[in-house]
């Protein structure tokens, strides 16, 4: 009983060891994002007391057209979020349904896409865009599209291996009884498959968003403009050649976490299930 | 109600895999029939080949008059319940009953009329608005029940309906199934691996193994003369008994077959198509055997066995015995005084001779002579 109690009482300590390694950068965020310009250049965040600098949270809209930013991340990651599920739905209700020539290295595939290393392809994907633009005047880089369609690319597989755990879960016979009910295949999946896998769908969703709206590096090499640069570049722009204002890019990065915490607080019940259904069942 | 007719109906998955092998099968209309056999018999298969979510790979299905083998699904006129109900969980009980009639267009008032009407007989008005998760599994199988009857189909479908209920449910559910069939009056064809429930609902039974039917029958005729060993050694609970031994004689009236260290019985059989020293298998069901002296039966032989467990099942009592020669287990379905055997008795077994089945070295059964 008692080693039974040490145990327990070393778990407790190792997990909330965890959470606070887990949350100190996020409190130094917002801690930082409070004080002078002068203290975080001179490393002192701690001193200063209670005097909190909530103007740098108002400097960050006037300084830098932070909502310019912040609009390109919505309008970029909506839409990725959007065409990633609806594609990646389609492809894991196929893969978990049927059996067709080449399924079994069209899933393989999918898994290797995850395990190559985006700095490999950058510099092609970068002349492609060019070239695309270039001799075909299909114009790629620095364009919402461009960065679309690249997330959309990137996201996607893993989006397929979440949502097909979901699909396999649910019974082939719901689908039967649809067909019986006077549903093509078609009308099974959407008018039965689709609403009972909600859960998977907001998961899949919350979790290509959150990629997304994290992505800098591809961000960064494929956008120039402040027309279509999203969130992480914008945030990068408060480093410069002769001042790092890390108070402003601190309170950048408060305000743009605010969407993220959102949007997993609302589908946390969902995309927690999601994420084990795909575990279990992948 | 329609009639259901298959001809040579096959079904293969893939080269080597013929899951179905030429079912020839006539369902009056308004007949209960129960297909029964082992996993992997072909009974489910053959379920959804008449529902429409399988399509043979050869043979026609006849539903009423009409070739249905191209005919969808829905518009076969059959409805199926399903062995995991398959009610869809983010519909009310009311829009899943409703659910088909609307895919079909009725009007509302129609839909609404079918609904409390399937809803009254199967007495789930009071949970219309309930969504399945709240639901206990026997209202679950009604709902699922109801969902088909709303449909007012002419053939219903039913994939082991019972086999997620617990005991006492089921027995419920049985006798409901058997009610509603005599209410509607409906063609229904039952897949089941449940021999109980085969043997109290069925007008006929079909058993089927290895995809190929072994006997189609009312459970009596099942029961009583099976056509083979796999018959006879599938229906019945504790099953049947079966003991090897050679022919040596052979008449229109009985058959004298003798069993290694234990003697000669005579059985009732027609055994002329049989030779002297074929090997031929007896079978008697356990209820048949009897314990102690052979008394004025003089069709009776005596063979001596010891009990090796006695189960007390309150009004009866099973012996589990071994005889010399005999390479299984006998088994005894015994009441009354015999309560007193214990394990390690030594018994006397009597088989009278007209409750034996005698089968060739095929496993076919031969004529039986009471």
């Amino acid at each position: 009983m008692t080693e039974h109690r040490l145990r327990s009482r070393a778990l407790d300590a190792l997990t909330w060891t965890i959470v606070v390694v887990s949350l100190l950068p996020i409190a130094w965020m917002l801690l930082s994002s409070l004080r002078n310009y002068s203290d975080i250049a001179a490393g002192e965040q701690l001193v200063g007391g209670l005097s909190l600098r909530w103007q740098n949270y108002r400097d960050i809209w006037v300084n830098v057209d932070f909502f310019n930013y912040f609009r390109n991340s919505l309008i970029v990651c909506g839409l990725t979020t959007l065409i990633s599920t609806a594609v990646a739905a389609c492809a894991a209700y196929a893969l978990a349904r049927f059996r067709f020539r080449g399924s079994n290295a069209f899933s393989l595939s999918i898994t290797v896409t995850q395990v190559i290393p985006g700095m490999l392809f950058f510099l092609p994907l970068y002349m492609l865009y060019r070239n695309l633009g270039q001799s075909f005047g299909l114009v790629m880089l620095d364009t919402y599209h461009g960065l679309v369609f690249l997330y959309v690319a990137l996201f996607t597989p893993a989006s397929i291996w979440i949502m097909r755990g979901f699909f396999v879960s649910i019974p082939r016979e719901l689908e039967d009884a649809a067909v019986m009910d006077g549903c093509s295949r078609l009308g099974a999946f959407v008018r039965i498959v689709l609403p009972i896998s909600a859960p998977g769908i907001i998961a899949t969703a919350t979790f290509v968003f959150l990629l997304a709206w994290d992505e800098l590096f591809f961000a960064w090499v494929l956008t120039s403009s402040a027309d279509v640069q999203t969130i992480p570049v914008g945030i990068r722009l408060f480093i410069s050649q002769f001042q790092h204002r890390y108070d402003l890019m601190m309170a950048a990065g408060a305000v743009s976490t605010l969407p993220v915490l959102a949007a997993f607080f609302a589908g946390q019940r969902y995309f927690v299930k999601g994420l084990a259904a795909g575990a279990v069942k992948g | 109600m329609s009639a259901v007719t298959l001809r040579n109906i096959r079904k293969d998955f893939g080269a080597d895999a013929r899951v179905i092998n030429g079912v020839d099968l006539s369902i009056e209309p308004g007949e209960f029939v129960v297909f029964v056999g082992p996993s992997g018999s072909g009974k489910s298969t053959l379920l959804r080949i008449i529902a429409g979510l399988e399509s043979q790979s050869d043979g026609d299905l006849y539903i009423g008059d009409a070739l249905a083998n191209e005919v969808p699904a829905s518009k076969r006129g059959i409805a199926m319940v399903f062995q995991s109900y398959a009610l869809y969980p983010h519909m009310t009980v009311y829009e899943n009953m409703a659910f088909a009639l609307r895919m079909a267009g009725s009007p509302k008032a129609e839909v609404l009329r079918r609904v409390e009407r399937s809803a009254a007989i199967l007495q789930i008005t009071h949970l219309l608005d309930r969504k399945p998760k709240t639901l206990s599994g026997g209202q679950r199988q009604r709902v699922a029940i109801g969902r088909a009857i709303v449909r007012e189909p002419q053939v219903f479908l039913f994939d082991e309906p019972l086999s997620n209920l617990d005991a006492a449910l089921r027995q419920d559910m049985r006798v409901e199934l058997s009610k509603l069939h005599q209410e509607l009056r409906a063609t229904m064809v039952y897949v089941t691996h449940d021999q109980v429930e085969a043997m109290t609902l069925a007008d006929r039974i079909v058993v089927f193994d290895g995809g190929v039917v072994q006997q189609v029958g009312t459970p009596t005729q099942l029961y009583e003369s099976p056509s083979n060993l796999f018959v006879a050694g599938f229906l019945g609970a504790p099953k049947m008994n079966f003991l090897q031994g050679t022919l040596s004689a052979a008449s229109a009236s009985s058959a004298e077959v003798a069993l290694p260290s234990v003697g000669t019985l005579r059985i009732g059989a027609d055994a002329r198509r049989g030779k002297v020293g074929d090997a031929v298998t007896i079978g008697i069901r356990p209820e048949h055997v009897q314990l102690g002296a052979a008394g004025d039966d003089d069709h009776a032989e005596l063979i001596d066995a010891h009990i090796d467990l006695v189960e007390y099942l309150g009004d009866h009592l099973l012996a589990h015995m071994s005889v010399r020669g005999v390479p299984h287990a006998l088994c005894a379905k015994l009441g009354g005084p015999a309560t007193a055997l214990r394990n390690g008795d030594d018994a006397r077994l009597h088989l009278p001779h007209a409750q034996c089945l005698l089968f060739d070295a095929n496993g076919v059964a031969y004529p039986r002579i009471r």
